[in-house]
C-alpha cells in the first residue's frame, strides 16, 4: 500500500511535527518514507507545507498535482493551496483555524469563508472533513495541542490508519515528549475518538 | 548498520564523518546549513567544524587541509559557491592529495530566495566531477565515495543536492561504528602545483586537470555509479535521468501504465555522477534505443547538450526529448509530470495532459501572506527610523535610495515599510550605495546590512567607500546572530554563545579603525533617538556608520529574555496606526482596542512609540 499526504498550515501550529511523528512511526514499521517539509523563509505565521510519501521506494520528494491521497490542513486560507494536489476522492482534513495576514486584518484584502473553501475542495473531488477549532477538547482547562489532536483524527478516520496502527504512533509520541506527555497523549486519544 | 530517520544534509554529515573527515568548514545558506549545524551539535574530538566568515575563507581552510593529505568537507548554498569560486578554481587546477569534497546545495523551485542557478556550470568551468544523490539514502553512500574518488584522481569533487533532497527526511542505513582515519598531516613543497606564478606552471596544471577529469570518468564508470538498465529487446525508448529526477521514474511509469505504457520496453540510465558526462553509458544507450531518448534533469540542460554532441559524433538519429526541443522547462522542480510528458512524447501514448495537472482556482482565493519581520524584531526599528527621516527631510520614499542586503534585513522591502530597493549579493548594499552616489544623485544614499553579512563581504566595500570619500550612510543592523538561515553563530555573536571556546569580534571596535570618521551606536527600539542620529548622520560629510544593536528577538525570547512589557489601555481608539506602521504580527484587532499577543511580544514598545493616543503603556524589564 502507498499513501501520499500533503500537509499545509502556518508556522507555529506544529504541522511539521505531525509529519515527523508519522515518518518516525513508518520507519518503525519498516514502511518506506520520504518526508519533505518546506519552511522557506517562514517564521511564526508564515506559510508552511510538507509532503509525506509512504510505501514507495524510491520516491521523489514532491507529490504531483492530483496525487495526494490525503490532505491535512490546519489553516483555512492556506488549505486552498493544497487543493491542487488533491487526488479526486481523497480525504481533506481541515482544521478551520483563521490566521489573518495584516492586510486582511486592516480590511484591505479578502479572506475566504469556510463555505468558499469547502466548495473548492468538493469541486476538486475531495471528501472534506471540517474540524471546528473552537471545539477542541480541554485538558486541565486548556485546549489540547491541536496538531496531536489532528494526528489522532487522521489516524482513526483515514487510510493512514490502515498502514500504521495507533499504538505505533502512540509509542513515537511517548518517546518524543518528555514534558507535557499527558496533555499530548490525551489530545491523541481524543482525536482517535473524534469520529465515534 | 542501523537505519535512522535523517535529512539529506544529515546523511552528508554522517557520510563525511564516516569517511574520516578532519575538517568541515562552510557558511550558512538554506538549504545546506544543517550539515555543519548537525555536526556542531555532536561531541567530536578529532574533527574541526566551523562556520567560517564566508565561503571563500571556508574553501581555503578546507583546501589547505586536503593539501596536507587529510580529508575536508566544505559546505555552502549555490550563491556561496559564487563567492568561493575564486579560490575553488585555483584549487581545482592544483588538485589535492587528501579527499576534498565541496557540498553545494542548489535551489530549483526557489524555496529560500536568490538566483535559481545551476552550480554544475561552475563544475564544467573547472573540470570537476559532480555527484548528485537522487535520494536521502544515496547521499550517505555517495558522500563516502566522493572522498574516495577525490583521492584516487587527486581533484576536489562536488557533491550537489537540491532543496528537495537536502531537506527531505528518510530512513538511512548508516554504519554504527567508525574509526577516524589515523593520518598525520604532511607538507608538500611544490611550487609547480601550489602556486600559479608562471605560464608553464599554469598550463601544466591545466593539462593535468583535464587528465584528472578523464580519470574520474573511467573511475566512475568502473564503479558503476551511473546505472544502465537496458531493455531485453533492442530498440524502444531510452531515459537519461539525472539526480533527483530518477526518483520520479517509478511513479511516472505507474501513472502511464493505464495508457498502454510497457515498462519492459524502456531502457534507463540513472545518472548520479552528472559530470564528467557518462559518455560510455550514453553511447551504449544510443546504440540500444533507436527511436528516442528522454533527458530528465532539473534546471540547465548541461547533460542534454552533451547528449546532442555525442549524437552528432556517433550519428544517432533518434529524437531527443528534453529542454532544447521545448518539452521541459529550465525553471522550477521536476515531478512525475515530466516523466509522463516525456513518455507521452516519445511513445505517442495519448496521455491526457490533465492527469497530473490541476486547476489553480482554489489558490486564487487564498489570502496573500507576505513574509514579514517577527514580532519584536529589532530591524523593524531601523525601517521605521529611515522612513521617518526621509519624511523629516521633506523627501519622498521614491527619491531616496536605500540599498538592502541578504538576510532578514531585506524584509524591509515589504509592506508596511517599503523601505529597501535592492538585494544583490552578500555585502552588495555598501558597494551599490557608492555607485548610486557616483551616478550623480543629489539625494542621500543609505545602505543597510546585517551583522553576519557585513562580516562576510561588507568590510572591503566599506573600506572602498572610506578611501573614495563617498558621502553615504550605512546602517549595520547587528542582532548578534545569522538569523535567517536558522540562528548560526557568527564572528559578532556574544562570547557566551561562541562554540568551542571561539572568541567574539566586536563591530564597535572594528569600524572606527577602518577610517570611518562618523560612527554612532543606536538602540533600534528607541525610535526618537535613532531618528535624531540618522538625520544628523545624513547631514555630515563622508562615510557615516550607524551600528544599530539589539539581539534577534527569537533568540532572546528562547532564553526568556524580554526587552520590556506593554499594556494596551482604554485610550486605544482602534485607529490601527500601530498595525499600519509597524506591521507587528503580535498585534490583532479586538472589539474595542488592539490586542497584543503576550507570547509573541517581547516588549520592544515600537507600537507604543508610534501611537498618537498614548494608548500603550510600557515598562522596561
Amino acid at each position: 500500500m502507498k499513501l501520499d499526504i500533503y500537509l499545509v498550515g502556518v508556522g507555529g501550529q506544529g504541522i511539521l511535527t505531525i509529519g515527523e511523528v508519522i515518518a518516525e512511526a513508518a520507519l518503525e514499521k519498516g514502511i518506506p518514507v520520504n518526508f519533505y517539509p518546506t519552511k522557506g523563509m517562514a517564521q511564526r505565521g508564515g506559510f508552511v507545507k510538507a509532503q509525506l510519501r509512504l510505501g514507495q521506494n524510491p520516491v521523489g520528494p514532491n507529490i504531483a498535482e492530483k496525487g495526494a491521497d490525503l490532505v491535512i490542513a490546519m489553516e483555512l486560507s492556506e488549505s486552498c493551496k493544497a487543493v491542487r494536489y488533491l487526488k479526486p476522492g481523497a480525504d481533506f482534513i481541515l482544521l478551520g483555524n483563521v490566521w489573518k495576514p495584516t492586510k486582511v486584518m486592516l480590511g484591505k484584502a479578502a479572506y475566504p469563508s469556510p463555505e468558499e473553501v469547502g466548495e473548492k475542495v468538493e469541486s476538486a473531488g475531495g471528501c472534506l472533513s471540517f474540524i471546528d477549532p473552537t471545539s477542541l477538547p480541554k485538558f486541565e482547562e486548556e485546549p489540547v495541542p491541536e496538531n496531536v489532536f489532528i494526528l489522532g483524527i487522521v489516524l482513526a478516520g483515514t487510510d493512514l490508519g490502515k498502514m500504521i496502527s495507533a499504538g505505533t504512533v502512540q509509542t513515537v509520541i511517548e518517546n518524543r515528549w518528555e514534558r507535557g506527555i499527558e496533555r499530548n497523549l490525551f489530545a491523541f486519544q481524543e482525536g482517535l475518538k473524534y469520529y465515534n | 548498520m542501523k537505519t535512522k530517520l535523517m535529512t539529506g544534509n544529515d546523511a552528508i554529515a554522517y557520510g563525511a564523518l564516516h569517511s574520516g573527515v578532519k575538517v568541515v568548514s562552510g557558511y550558512p545558506g538554506t538549504p545546506s546549513s544543517e550539515v555543519i549545524g548537525g555536526l556542531l551539535k555532536m561531541d567530536l574530538n578529532d574533527v574541526h567544524v566551523e562556520w567560517s566568515t564566508n565561503e571563500k575563507v571556508a574553501m581555503e581552510v578546507a583546501a589547505a587541509v586536503a593539501w596536507t593529505g587529510q580529508r575536508a568537507l566544505c559546505t555552502m548554498k549555490m550563491s556561496g559557491l559564487n563567492v568561493a569560486y575564486d579560490s575553488f578554481a585555483s584549487v581545482a587546477y592544483s588538485g589535492c592529495t587528501g579527499g576534498l569534497v565541496v557540498y553545494v546545495a542548489d535551489d530549483s523551485g526557489v524555496s529560500a530566495g536568490m538566483c535559481e542557478q545551476d552550480s554544475r556550470g561552475f563544475a564544467m568551468m573547472s573540470d570537476t566531477p559532480v555527484f548528485e544523490p537522487s535520494t536521502v539514502e544515496e547521499a550517505y553512500e555517495l558522500t563516502k565515495y566522493a572522498f574516495e574518488l577525490s583521492e584516487v584522481i587527486g581533484s576536489p569533487v562536488f557533491l550537489r543536492m537540491v532543496t528537495t533532497t537536502a531537506q527531505s527526511w528518510a530512513g538511512v542505513q548508516i554504519e554504527e561504528n567508525f574509526k577516524p582515519l589515523d593520518r598525520k598531516p604532511f607538507l608538500i613543497k611544490d611550487i609547480t602545483k601550489y602556486t600559479k606564478a608562471g605560464a608553464q606552471i599554469c598550463m601544466d596544471q591545466h593539462l593535468d586537470l583535464i587528465n584528472r577529469f578523464e580519470k574520474a570518468r573511467e573511475q566512475i564508470s568502473k564503479k558503476k555509479i551511473n546505472t544502465l538498465e537496458l531493455s531485453q529487446d533492442k530498440g524502444g525508448v531510452g531515459i537519461i535521468a539525472c539526480g533527483v529526477t530518477s526518483s520520479y521514474l517509478e511513479e511516472g511509469y505507474e501513472l502511464a501504465k493505464e495508457y498502454g505504457f510497457d515498462r519492459s520496453a524502456v531502457s534507463v540510465l540513472k545518472v548520479l555522477a552528472t559530470m564528467p558526462f557518462p559518455k560510455i553509458e550514453v553511447e551504449q544507450l544510443m546504440n540500444h534505443c533507436g527511436s528516442a531518448l528522454i533527458v530528465l534533469e532539473e534546471l540547465e540542460p548541461f547533460t542534454e547538450k552533451e547528449v546532442y554532441i555525442l549524437a552528432c559524433k556517433i550519428g544517432y538519429k533518434g529524437e531527443i526529448v528534453g529542454k532544447l526541443d521545448g518539452h521541459f522547462s529550465r525553471i522550477d522542480v521536476y515531478t512525475a509530470d515530466q516523466v509522463i510528458k516525456g513518455l507521452n512524447t516519445a511513445l505517442n501514448l495519448n496521455i491526457p495532459e490533465d492527469i497530473v495537472k490541476s486547476q489553480t482556482e482554489a489558490e486564487k482565493i487564498a489570502a496573500a501572506r507576505p513574509i514579514t519581520n517577527c514580532a519584536g524584531c529589532p530591524h523593524r526599528g531601523n525601517f521605521l527610523a529611515i522612513n521617518q527621516v526621509i519624511r523629516k527631510l521633506k523627501l519622498k520614499k521614491d527619491e531616496v535610495m536605500v540599498t538592502g542586503d541578504i538576510g532578514c534585513t531585506i524584509l524591509g522591502m515589504n509592506s508596511p515599510f517599503d523601505t529597501l530597493w535592492t538585494e544583490l549579493s552578500m555585502g552588495a548594499s555598501i558597494g551599490m550605495a557608492q555607485g548610486y552616489y557616483h551616478s550623480g544623485l543629489k539625494t542621500p544614499v543609505i545602505a543597510t546590512i546585517g551583522d553576519s553579512t557585513f562580516f562576510h563581504a561588507g568590510i572591503p566595500s566599506l573600506i572602498n567607500a572610506v578611501q573614495h570619500k563617498v558621502p553615504m550612510t550605512l546602517i549595520i543592523m547587528d542582532n548578534g546572530w545569522t538569523s535567517m538561515t536558522g540562528m548560526q553563530v557568527n564572528p559578532g555573536t556574544d562570547e557566551s554563545f561562541q562554540q568551542r571556546g571561539n572568541v567574539k569580534i566586536d563591530l564597535e571596535k572594528i569600524i572606527p579603525n577602518l577610517g570611518v570618521e562618523h560612527f554612532f551606536i543606536v538602540d533600534p527600539f528607541k525610535l526618537d533617538e535613532h531618528v535624531k542620529i540618522l538625520e544628523k548622520a545624513i547631514s555630515l560629510p563622508g562615510v557615516k556608520v550607524i551600528l544599530s544593536r539589539q539581539e534577534c528577538s527569537i533568540q532572546a525570547l528562547r532564553r526568556g529574555v524580554q526587552v520590556g512589557e506593554v499594556e494596551v489601555t482604554d485610550k486605544c481608539i482602534l485607529c490601527k496606526r500601530c498595525v499600519t506602521i509597524t506591521g507587528c504580527p503580535a498585534i490583532t484587532l479586538g472589539e474595542e482596542a488592539i490586542v497584543i499577543d503576550e507570547v509573541l511580544c517581547n516588549g520592544c514598545s515600537l507600537c507604543a512609540q508610534v501611537c498618537k493616543k498614548d494608548a500603550i503603556e510600557t515598562r522596561c524589564c
